[in-house]
């Protein structure tokens, strides 16, 4: 089963690396989120900051994270190739985890963007607040891929279904939204590492759900009639 | 499968408890002090709220039980649940929005029950807009299966993630208190009984929605059956 | 008295809601009835036409 979730993760990073867009797409879509945020929330500095600009970086987190699960799961969608995965012995369980795992690599590059400019277009400095931010978007970057992943096959499955990962992905990310833009508005703005802790807690019991749930349903889902 | 009487039973049970829990909020129970009749609103507010979360355990039970064993009768009670509790979750929130508007000048508050019940709308909408799309097929029924359970497992979380943020950050509009420190043991009488009266009118609905969908089910595969017999017949 | 339409608002809601959904179903339930009274006439014509066809094979000898 290990083989199997290396080879397919093997195989859909040699896919990026070789010419792949979808970190680039990434990052481009969390850019211009960010934007987007800055206009519409006109940030000052202090506190108020911290908390818009905690805001915006998981709007971006979100956003891209959906392009990222599609892109991840629908990697095969052409030449019929899924068709060839499918009929191969390929254990579903491994097949998730190895989709989780290209999701969340290019969330990941996508995500170390998206602070990056999170720090230059709110006006904040590069220091241990934002390292404490990382936790925090690594696992919130994990637990939405894991969702997203699952969501993402069903969307994939179905025509016009791409308006059904927004629509039960984000709702059903709520908890750790609301947990990881706490958790980052904590680090960015100071705040003690007991409120901080709490809210790592949940995201940390967010990701150990979801990606026990996509491990055990997604055969259920990536069933090919 | 439910025999038309059963159903009329359920109906006039559900039918008297209701008029029992009406009398009650209207002539038994006392004014509450502070908030003035309004605060009859309540007494079938949360009730619908139980019930919204009831059906959605239920959806979720009934997509474990159709991924297990594969039986359409399972989806069938499945989807039922979720279209009765999208119907009594949309009247939690209309109500706590009445209900809300004098007592606090607000159509909305944030509150910890009032966002979560919003969430539970929002998955009920997307399970529901998703069998829309999937339409009437094994697939529709499976990956529903999947969203119920899903989302049902997502439900504690919300709970508690939003218990947090409403309690840690101090809200900025005032919080409704919850209600349930109810004084006069008329007012947790009358709060029993409406609870009663709304799960047997749940029980009822559920049945009712449930015998539709078991006969489109049954109609669909007897459709199947007479059109292989009739294109024989035009062979022989 | 302002606060009072907003009870008879809240309970009107409930009780339209409820009964319109109550139709909903019944309505679902009439179409589905007259669904299966046609298909039963379309058995029925099978089962005639089956018991017609063997009678004039009887009667053919074959």
């Amino acid at each position: 089963m290990v083989s199997s979730f290396t080879a397919v993760l093997r195989k859909d990073l040699l896919l990026e690396v070789r010419g792949g867009q979808s970190t680039v797409a990434l990052g481009a879509l969390s850019l211009l989120v960010l934007v987007v945020l800055v206009f519409a929330f006109n940030p000052g500095g202090g506190e108020q900051g911290a908390e818009a600009a905690a805001g915006a970086l998981w709007v971006a987190l979100v956003f891209s994270g959906m392009l990222g699960a599609t892109r991840a799961v629908s990697a095969e969608s052409e030449n019929g190739c899924i068709r060839a995965l499918l009929m191969s012995p390929l254990d579903r369980a491994a097949l998730y985890a190895a989709k989780l795992a290209a999701a969340f690599i290019f969330m990941a590059v996508a995500e170390a963007a998206s602070i990056i400019l999170m720090v230059l277009f709110f006006n904040l400095e590069f220091d241990a607040r934002v390292m404490r931010l990382v936790p925090a978007v690594l696992l919130g970057a994990l637990g939405f891929a894991a969702l997203a992943t699952l969501l993402a096959g069903i969307s994939s499955r179905l025509r016009g279904g791409d308006l059904v990962l927004p629509l039960l992905a984000v709702p059903m990310f709520v908890p750790a939204l609301i947990a990881g833009v706490k958790a980052s508005a904590s680090a960015l703005g100071g705040a003690p590492s007991s409120e901080f802790a709490i809210w790592l807690k949940v995201l940390v019991a967010f990701d150990v759900m979801f990606v026990a749930a996509g491990y055990l349903l997604f055969e259920y889902v990536a069933r090919e009639e | 499968m439910n025999g038309r009487g059963v159903r009329l039973g359920l109906g006039l049970v559900a039918g008297a408890l209701m008029l029992a829990a009406l009398y009650m909020v209207f002539v038994y129970v006392p004014t509450e002090a502070d908030q003035g009749i309004v605060q009859r609103i309540f007494y079938f507010h949360v009730p619908c709220a139980w019930v919204a979360f009831v059906s959605f355990a239920l959806v979720a039970i009934a997509g474990i039980f159709y991924l297990w064993l594969g039986q359409q009768v399972w989806d069938d009670l499945g989807y039922a649940a979720a279209e009765t509790g999208m119907v009594f979750c949309t009247l939690v929130l209309v109500t706590g929005s009445i209900w809300a508007k004098p007592i606090w000048g607000a159509w909305w508050t944030w509150d910890s029950r009032l966002t979560t019940t919003l969430i539970l709308w929002l998955l009920y909408g997307g399970y529901l807009m998703l069998r829309a799309m999937a339409g009437d097929s094994e697939q529709g029924a499976r990956f529903g299966a999947v969203v119920g359970i899903v989302a049902a497992i997502d439900v504690p979380i919300v709970i508690v993630s939003v218990r947090l943020w409403r309690t840690i950050h101090p809200a900025v509009l005032v919080t409704r208190q919850g209600g349930h420190g109810l004084e006069d043991p008329r007012m947790v009488a009358t709060l029993l009984v409406a609870l009663a009266a709304f799960t047997a009118l749940f029980i009822w609905i559920l049945c009712l929605r449930f015998v539709t969908l078991r006969m489109h089910t049954r109609l669909g595969a007897l459709a199947r059956s007479l059109a292989l017999a009739e294109a024989a017949a035009q062979d022989s | 008295m302002d606060n009072l339409s907003y009870l008879f608002a809240a309970y009107a809601i409930i009780f339209a809601v409820i009964f319109g959904y109550v139709l909903f179903i019944w309505r679902r339930q009439v179409a589905l009835e007259a669904e299966l009274r046609a298909m039963e006439a379309r058995m029925r014509a099978l089962d005639e036409a089956a018991v017609a066809t063997k009678a004039a094979r009887f009667r053919a000898g074959s």
